[in-house]
């Protein structure tokens, strides 16, 4: 029985891993190509199916958490992934305004060359036991770079949407209700923010802490 | 006897060790490191034995009443043990004076003064029946919850660390702030007539079976007992193990029936997950205590928080 739940494991996450790089990479190819061809105000047009499509799949990634599917610490996976979807749907996806911004492309472009080389990553090294060194490498040492201008970005963009999300009262409930209850979205991204500010700081170094023990136990190997 | 004092890397906290009678008990060792480093009070000293390098077991802790020879091992003239700083200290009563004031100040700032001008909110406010009640309420909450500490709670634990003052005030005083925020709005909607007064009359209720399971839990722990377990009994522990708890989640909810506000509701239910997670633990604790074995008595079957649920 443990046998067959390993295998069931190994199948599924080899399948899940490079359905969701085939996503990301479409996602690359489509922002470069777009950028090149038509300027920044086109990327977000031209990505927003596989980008929406490939953020939201991560969610199954605090599921494997969860569940014991995989080793990543849910404490560390949840807040990556819930800002991300949070650009993703409730600032992208939410506020058209914002969408011709050329700090769309950045984060894009971060996003989608930190994920091809973290799903192939996790891809072979699923089905083949182990990944080549030189992607060990890279997915322990792009972060470097990605990280800060992708953070940048999800910053850049969120404030680029405080004007908007005031005027419209979008996703806002307002009192007098039923329940006496009140919600402004304009301050909720307010909110994000302020924890953007010692919350980025903390995870590169969680990644880095990160970094240097993958890379030292690759060496001792 | 000698007693060498070290920390957990094998340093010696006070060079050469510390000379006591053979009649010491702990209580007189943590003195005695006091005395020698000024800096650590009793209270903050956890001393242990020490436990062979790459066991997994936990130490065992040195019980301040006991004296220094029950833990010699019949090696009489010599004791090794393992300090560890808890950090500074303060006493349970004065963390939670000051974890209840906030929400007993800070509500009143709400129904009284005009902070709602500061939000948008320039019209005159209309104060309805039900928000002048619920202040009553809430005011007499709190300050039963002051009194309580003072003058009827027993603590297991002296002290606490004092980190826990600053997590404890933010977590009260915010979420005081949050119910009295929406509680007070000056476009707050009132409940029916009926309903506030089943929610209220539930809530005093709640309120007063409260008090009685603590005065029930003082009565449990002696003003001279040393901690240690007992099986509560009478009134609604006969049918719930932490009816402490079951009231206080219940007067919350009286509150929230009569005052109807998504925040009073959120607050209700982070309460009751916190004191579910310390009810579960507190019922784990007396079924394994009271096993029925060697002449123990058998802990009874009873709801563990919230009857008829859980």
């Amino acid at each position: 029985m443990a046998g067959f739940f390993s295998i069931f494991r190994r199948i599924y996450l080899t399948i899940y891993n490079w359905t969701v790089f085939i996503g990301w990479l479409q996602v690359f190819y489509l922002s470069v190509k777009t950028l090149k061809e038509s300027g920044h105000e086109h990327v977000y047009a031209a990505v927003e199916k596989p980008l929406l499509w490939a953020q939201s799949a991560a969610l199954l990634e605090i599921l494997h958490g969860l569940i014991g599917l995989v080793r990543s610490p849910v404490s560390a996976t949840l807040p990556q992934i819930s800002s991300r979807l949070y650009v993703a749907w409730g600032i992208l996806w939410s506020f058209p305004e914002i969408r011709t911004h050329f700090l769309v492309s950045s984060l894009v472009i971060s996003w989608s060359i930190t994920e091809i080389i973290r799903y192939s990553f996790f891809g072979l090294k699923e089905a083949f036991g182990s990944a080549p060194s030189w992607l060990l490498w890279l997915r322990y040492s792009t972060f470097l770079i990605m990280y800060p201008t992708g953070i940048s970005s999800e910053v850049g963009l969120i404030y680029n949407a405080l004007p908007y999300m005031k005027e419209s009262l979008k996703y806002s409930i307002s009192m007098p209700n039923k329940w006496n209850f009140s919600f402004d979205y304009y301050y909720l991204a307010l909110g994000v923010l302020g924890i953007y500010v010692p919350g980025s700081p903390h995870l590169y170094g969680y990644m880095l802490g990160q970094r240097k023990k993958a890379l030292a136990k690759a060496k001792r190997e | 006897m000698k007693v060498v004092v070290t920390i957990r890397s094998g340093r010696e906290l006070i060079k050469g060790g510390i000379e006591l009678s053979d009649s010491a008990t702990v209580a007189d060792l943590q003195e005695a490191i006091h005395k020698r480093t000024k800096k650590y009070y009793p209270s903050r000293q956890r001393l242990t034995l020490p436990i062979p390098s790459g066991s997994k077991e936990k130490p065992t802790v040195l019980h301040y009443k006991k004296s220094l020879k029950e833990y010699t091992d019949g090696n009489g003239d010599t004791l090794t043990v393992v300090f560890k700083d808890l950090g500074p200290q303060v006493k349970y009563s004065t963390l939670f004076f000051w974890e209840y004031l906030g929400p007993l100040i800070l509500y009143p700032v709400f129904y009284y003064y005009p902070v709602y001008r500061f939000f948008g909110y320039k019209g005159e406010r209309v104060i309805h029946p039900v928000q002048t009640y619920a202040l009553y309420y809430w005011c007499f909450h709190y300050f039963k919850r002051i009194m309580e500490t003072f003058f009827v709670h027993r603590f297991s634990h002296a002290t606490s660390p004092l980190s826990n003052v600053f997590r404890n005030c933010a977590y009260y005083w915010s979420f005081g702030a949050f119910v009295a925020y929406y509680v007070n709005h000056p476009l707050y909607t009132p409940v029916n007539d009926l309903q506030m007064k089943i929610g209220f009359g539930f809530g005093l209720l709640c309120q007063i079976a409260n008090f009685y399971c603590h005065i029930l839990l003082r009565n449990l722990r002696g003003a001279d007992s040393g901690g240690g377990y007992q099986i509560p009994r009478g009134f609604l522990f006969n049918i719930v193990t932490c009816a402490n708890y079951t009231t206080e989640i219940y007067q919350w909810l009286g509150f929230n029936i009569a005052t109807q506000t998504v925040a009073g509701y959120v607050f209700m239910v982070v309460a009751a997950s916190i004191m579910t997670n310390w009810a579960l633990a507190k019922h784990r604790r007396l079924k394994k205590l009271f096993d029925g074995r060697e002449g123990r008595p058998r802990y009874p079957r009873r709801w563990i928080i919230l009857p008829p649920f859980l």
